[in-house]
């Protein structure tokens, strides 16, 4: 849902191989804030069966009296950004880790920015009050996470730091790249930003590696025509 | 910054809301002023937190509209939205003299607080002398137990117990949650305890329910506990507090003098 660029949003559509899947947001890490709610709609309405669950709305007439299954028939479950330990927390007393397992289990394609990527991986670092922090995510990739790597060095400085002090080895991501898993194992990274860049974080030899991966963005023929 | 001392139980404070506040009550600012006269602290550090309804804007602006222009420093807290804050929640909530919790969904209130650590802190928040003040499910979280629809139909849910029993808010406004908690009351579900009308306020020091105050007319509170399995009800008449509509007359000598002072205090930072 990046403003005026549709590329990840078109690459996670297609990943779900249907005409017009259904897709449904979870804002619950933005305290299901209304704004981000009419973003989703305006960027998937018109192209997708578009829904939402609200955890702090489970009152209103909607899909909230039987979310667990109507999350496990959708093709896609979008999780918006915002606080991990929050989102974590909210999921938990509403039973929604073991519904999202099932969910991925049964083929449903989950995705997210930013907290909606951290939450899938067994380990996080997540940035809020004060120094950044590792956090337990769903555990879905065995592998650790970390996010806004471009925008936010202190972030950077800090992940490179855990990898070394034991939490175990991961993916780091800036703002406009995306992995995408099939089963535990990265197929593919791609991204809407030309330049944007992700990596493998894991120590070697004593020392915490970044290995980039090569990233796809998915602009390039649009964009970027060939050089005259 | 240095911790403030522990007190002593009769001087712990809670203010638990059946509904009404800057929330509900837009053009009523009794049960917020009596919220900041709970305080010895001459000008208060007052957060709120927005937490049950996943900190909206709107409750926000609207804390800000009511306690922004009192003699306070009113500020609130998120758990969703950076900050790009340095201080710790630690260095936050232990530096509070009044601590303010919103209405919303009581079930995310108890976990999101939890996951953050931020329960205990309130706790120790509490200790220290900090006044604990909240609106429905800011107001039944301090309880062993309240009535909440965090997950739709009114069902029971337990608290933190920092107080005994049991509160059930809106009793007048949302008439569906009353039977449900007395129900739970008549068959032990619940401890017994009170259930609230929008409007009213129960203060509590220590353990005990010291007061009961109220910003609308014929508002009340119930008592209900079960005896050899039947209820005992006792009908709380509360204190009508005198409602003053917001933002009319000059503000009093007090807060001039207050306004003064920070003024004073900003100008030699």
């Amino acid at each position: 849902m990046e403003a005026g660029n549709p590329l990840l949003d078109d690459y996670v559509l297609s990943l779900t191989g249907r005409e017009r899947p259904r897709v449904c947001f979870l804002p619950t890490a933005s305290g299901d804030a209304d704004h981000y709610v009419v973003r989703f709609y305006r960027q998937f309405a018109t192209r997708c069966d578009a829904s939402h669950v609200s955890l702090f709305r489970r009152d209103r007439e909607g899909v909230e009296s039987h979310f667990a299954e109507h999350l496990l028939a959708q093709d896609l479950i979008y999780v918006g950004g915002g606080n991990l330990v929050s989102l974590l927390g909210t999921w938990r007393a509403h039973g929604l880790h073991s519904v999202l397992r099932r969910a991925w289990r049964q083929g449903v394609v989950l995705c997210g920015p930013s907290a909606g990527s951290l939450c899938w991986f067994a380990e996080a670092l997540t940035a809020f009050h004060a120094a950044p922090h590792r956090v337990t995510g769903l555990g879905l990739l065995p592998y650790s996470n970390c996010v806004h790597y471009d925008a936010e060095p202190q972030r950077r400085e800090e992940y490179r730091r855990f990898v070394g002090d034991g939490m175990r080895p991961g993916y780091a991501a800036d703002d406009g790249a995306a992995l995408h898993f099939r089963g535990k194992d990265l197929a593919r990274a791609v991204s809407s930003r030309p330049h944007a860049q992700a990596y493998r974080v894991e120590p070697i030899d004593d020392e915490v590696a970044e290995v980039p991966l090569d990233v796809e963005y998915l602009g390039a023929r649009i964009a970027e025509p060939a050089a005259a | 910054m240095s911790p403030r001392p522990v007190v002593a139980e009769e001087r712990r404070t809670i203010l638990t809301l059946g509904g009404g506040g800057f929330t509900m009550e837009p053009d009523n600012p009794a049960l917020d002023e009596l919220v900041l006269a709970l305080t010895d602290a001459r000008e208060p550090n007052v957060l709120f937190l927005p937490t049950a309804s996943g900190d909206p804007a709107g409750q926000i602006n609207a804390f800000r509209a009511r306690f922004g222009g009192r003699a306070c420093i009113a500020e609130h807290l998120s758990l969703f939205h950076l900050h790009g804050s340095v201080r710790t929640l630690e260095e936050i909530v232990l530096d509070q003299d009044v601590i303010y919790a919103g209405g919303g969904s009581m079930r995310n209130l108890l976990a999101i607080w939890r996951a953050h650590g931020l329960d205990e802190l309130l706790v120790e928040a509490w200790r220290r002398g900090t006044v604990l003040a909240g609106i429905s499910a800011g107001a039944m979280c301090w309880f062993e137990g309240g009535v909440t629809k965090s997950s739709g139909p009114p069902e029971p849910i337990e608290g933190f117990g920092l107080l005994p029993g049991s509160l059930s808010v809106h009793a007048d406004g949302e008439p569906e949650r009353l039977p449900v908690w007395l129900a739970c009351v008549r068959e032990g579900v619940l401890p017994g305890g009170w259930a609230a009308d929008d409007g009213v306020g129960l203060v509590f020091r220590g353990r005990q329910l010291k007061g009961a105050f109220s910003s609308r007319p014929g508002a009340a509170a119930l008592r209900a506990d079960a005896v050899d399995g039947e209820l005992v009800r006792q009908r709380i008449e509360p204190e009508l507090l005198g409602a003053r509509p917001t933002g009319t007359g000059p503000p009093s000598d007090d807060i001039v003098e207050l306004r003064q002072v920070q003024r004073l205090r900003q100008s030699r930072l």
